[in-house]
């Protein structure tokens, strides 16, 4: 899965421990979320969308080559 | 490390000195009182096994409480641990068969934590953290 996590971030000038302390997870994880290096559950990509107030599918896309979540991480 | 993190690590260290300084007591008790009719010597044998408890019941505490990533890397890790005493403790249980001195049993325990925190390294290495990133 592809997201805009950083860039939603920056735009509020968060670090990632700010997003992390936000999100009730570690530093660790939102930068593998961020990297692409795990995808988030379900119940973790709603607190993300409610954290930022958007919708999930605007802040998450799936990878457009296979159309699918790739399974990876 | 947050608090939870921070908890975790102290009761871990806590129970890992008590499991050593209870396991030499527990030796060094039952070889100064050589007496193989003792009934007391059964409790005086098994008490290391009360801090394994009190860890194994600490780490279940804290995975309960840890993020969905960090328990993935447990989960990784674990089995690492998992798969890599089995093949180890297999492989040298044969290995018994053709004429390899007989092990002590409590090596197993150790063996299994020092793969699991192996295991850690090896699955935590996938997730690092960038820190140029902040």
């Amino acid at each position: 899965m592809r997201n805009n996590l950083r860039v939603l971030r920056a735009e509020r000038d968060w670090s990632q421990a700010d997003l992390a302390e936000r999100l009730g997870v570690s530093r660790q994880t939102v930068n593998a979320l961020e990297t692409g290096k795990y995808d988030p559950s379900l119940p973790l990509a709603f607190k993300i969308a409610r954290v930022f107030g958007r919708t999930i599918e605007a802040i998450f896309q799936p990878d457009e080559e296979t159309g699918r979540a790739t399974g990876r991480a | 490390m947050d608090k939870a993190g921070r908890t975790y690590l102290a009761q871990f260290i806590g129970t890992m000195t008590a499991y050593v300084i209870v396991l030499l007591a527990s030796v060094l008790i039952l070889r100064s009182f050589p007496d193989p009719e003792a009934l007391w010597r059964i409790p005086v044998a098994l008490l290391p096994v009360v801090p394994a408890i009190a860890l194994i019941m600490a780490f279940v505490r804290h995975l309960r409480v840890m993020d969905e990533l960090q328990r993935r890397i447990q989960l990784e890790a674990l089995a690492i641990g998992f798969g890599g005493t089995a093949v180890l403790t297999f492989g040298y249980g044969f290995l018994q068969g053709v004429g390899f001195p007989l092990l002590n049993w409590t090596f197993v325990f150790p063996l299994m934590i020092g793969l699991w925190g192996i295991g850690v390294a090896i699955a935590g290495r996938r997730y690092q953290v960038d820190n140029n990133e902040e």
